[in-house]
């Protein structure tokens, strides 16, 4: 998030070219016991671009960023991210390499204020010990300061200033959803991931939200991985889409294209069974 | 100064620093509901190992040495004349750590995402396992703990008192313990740096964060293991510092691990989840039952102090569960 970062970004018309491949998923498959939540997916994220997972209920959409960010670990198949093949790894390591997220039903420290909630997603940026910690003086206590410094900028962008001492836990929805983007953020991540960041919302929020992500996305240059129900959105946001029906993949392409694709259709309307 | 007013006062303030006695306690259990949502019943046991180790380090025991001298034919006690108090606390305290990793390895590792009452069944396991190994390794004896804290009346506050009384009577002067005194400067110091320590570093927002939520904490990075280590060690760290000054108050023996059931009213007073809670709990059970003892004790017969705490606890159940300073919806054990 630093200003090298937002002078360097790709300019948008960029994005579509670019080929450089940031996480490649290659046949994943994953099972709760005799549940098969994904079956066989195949897919990549390009730097730089906004990704669409999209699906009817239970396609296996929030499945899929929990295997990425590691809360779920694969039977079968690889992830390659930023061309290192992983082994199973801990969400925390994941936090650590970059993938930032946000959940669908809202996972913010409640009682803490939003300064302190943005703060978090700093910890993996810090690196000072905990006995200078402990002191907190001297480069503790630099280092905590400059990171504050970043966190303010996040405040400002997501224009949510009036509420930078207020615990989350008594904020609205729509703000506290704005919070956990902006947490998210904070990690200054190389791949982040949305879970329905609209969900809930009403038109207003989600055209703020909607400026926010393109802006995160056009500024900085993150890529995003999101998940979405509101079609208008979907279609509007992202460059590529994958949409997944009952665990596989039934089509990956750019919006148009996916609109226009049969087994989509199908899957969102039903198919008249004789 | 009429002296009844001046008896009244000098329970009040002897009740308020056994209070801070109960506090000390009462803040090891504390920090780890807060980290971890454990209610960790070797609280109390782990001040006893503490205080032990400190004393065995000290005065240059050997540890096992029954153990060692039953099974050798040996007859092994000491090896040197110990170390300096500080160095012993220091030694203390990382063996302190050490047994936070071994805690975390071996059993909290296992019990990630079980009930909240199969945790609390492990610390009471922990808590004999611990009784066992402090007597194993330094033996059942009582000792004395002295690490040059000051003890004994304060005739310098007595004097100063004897002056407060009307002219013309009987009255001797305020009794304070010195070490009362220190406890309370001690534990003052602990709450503050505490409270520093969560509030303003990334390690204490992220032991909050962790107390808040697990999925989030993970998905920005914090690692759960990490932060349960560091709270059972800055546990220990308290538990630590409670068997130095209740170890100097009444000896290193069994009994001291049973002062955990007297930090039990303070948290249902305080709050399971508050810091200041801890500290404002403990004082007002100290008060309360020293006052209770004063003034109620002779129309009921006495000894009012061993159940007044759990009688305030039981009424501020029924009318306040929450306690004083905890937050709204927290589970009992």
């Amino acid at each position: 998030m630093s200003m090298a970062a937002v002078a360097s970004a790709p300019a948008p018309a960029a994005r579509q070219g670019s080929a450089d491949v940031v996480l490649n998923i290659e046949h994943v498959s994953l099972a709760f016991g005799g549940v098969k939540a994904l079956t066989d997916v195949s897919f990549d994220i390009r730097a730089g671009e906004i990704r669409a997972i999209i699906g009817p209920n239970g396609a296996g959409k929030t499945s899929m960023l929990n295997v990425i960010n590691g809360f779920y670990h694969p039977q079968e198949g690889t992830i390659t991210f930023k061309g290192q093949k992983r082994a199973q790894m801990k969400p925390h390591d994941a936090a650590m390499q970059g993938i930032a997220r946000t959940f669908q039903n809202i996972a913010l420290f409640h009682g803490m204020s939003t300064l302190d909630n943005i703060m978090t997603g700093r910890g993996t940026l810090m690196k000072r010990n905990i006995f200078w910690q402990a002191l907190w003086s001297g480069p503790a206590e630099r280092e905590e300061i400059a990171h504050r410094e970043a966190v303010e900028k996040i405040i400002d962008f997501l224009e949510i200033e009036h509420i930078r001492k207020v615990p989350v836990g008594r904020l609205p929805y729509g703000l506290q959803k704005r919070v956990e983007l902006g947490r998210a953020l904070a990690m200054e991540p190389s791949l982040l991931l949305l879970d329905e960041p609209m969900a809930g919302m009403n038109l207003e929020e989600k055209e703020d939200m909607s400026r926010f992500i393109l802006d995160v996305n056009q500024q900085f240059g993150t890529t995003i991985a999101l998940i979405e129900h509101d079609m208008g959105v979907v279609m509007d946001l992202s460059d590529r889409v994958v949409v997944l029906d009952y665990g596989k993949k039934i089509a990956d392409g750019t919006p148009d294209a996916v609109r226009a694709n049969q087994a989509v259709i199908d899957a969102y309307l039903g198919v008249p069974h004789d | 100064m009429s002296p009844a007013f001046l008896y009244f006062l000098e329970t009040v303030l002897n009740g308020l620093m056994a209070g801070i006695m109960y506090s000390l306690v009462a803040l090891g259990f504390v920090l780890i509901f807060k980290a971890s949502g454990i209610f960790n019943f070797a609280q109390g046991v782990m001040a006893l190992f503490a205080a032990l180790t400190l004393v065995g380090l000290q005065t240059g025991q050997v540890p096992f040495s029954h153990l060692i001298n039953a099974v050798f034919g040996t007859q092994i006690h000491h090896w040197g004349s110990g170390l300096h108090a500080i160095v012993a606390i220091g030694g203390t305290m990382a063996i302190m750590v050490a047994m936070a990793f071994v805690i975390e390895r071996y059993v909290l590792k296992y019990l990630v995402n079980q009930e909240p009452i199969i945790l609390f069944m492990a610390t009471i396991g922990l808590a004999y396992f611990l009784e066992g190994l402090g007597d194993l390794m330094w033996g059942s004896d009582v000792k004395a703990l002295d690490v040059g804290v000051p003890t004994g009346g304060s005739f310098w506050w007595e004097d100063v008192t004897r002056e407060w009384a009307v002219e013309g009577s009987d009255y001797f002067g305020m009794y304070i313990d010195k070490l009362d005194v220190t406890a309370t400067i001690v534990a003052l110091a602990l709450v503050i740096a505490l409270s520093v320590f969560s509030q303003y570093t990334k390690m204490g927002r992220a032991l909050r964060a962790v107390a808040d939520d697990h999925q989030a904490a993970l998905s920005v990075g914090i690692s759960l293991r990490t932060i349960w280590i560091i709270v059972w060690s800055i546990s220990g760290f308290v538990a630590l510092v409670a068997g130095i000054m209740w170890g100097a108050k009444s000896g290193v023996q069994f009994s001291l691990s049973l002062i955990a059931l007297k930090a039990l009213p303070v948290l249902i007073l305080g709050g399971f989840t508050s810091i200041p809670g801890a500290i404002v709990g403990g004082l007002i059970i100290g008060v309360g039952e020293k006052l209770a003892e004063l003034y109620i004790g002779p129309l009921v017969g006495g000894a009012i102090e061993n159940w007044f705490a759990y009688m305030l606890a039981l009424a501020f159940l029924l009318f306040r569960p929450q306690g004083l300073f905890g937050e709204k919806i927290i589970e009992r054990v």
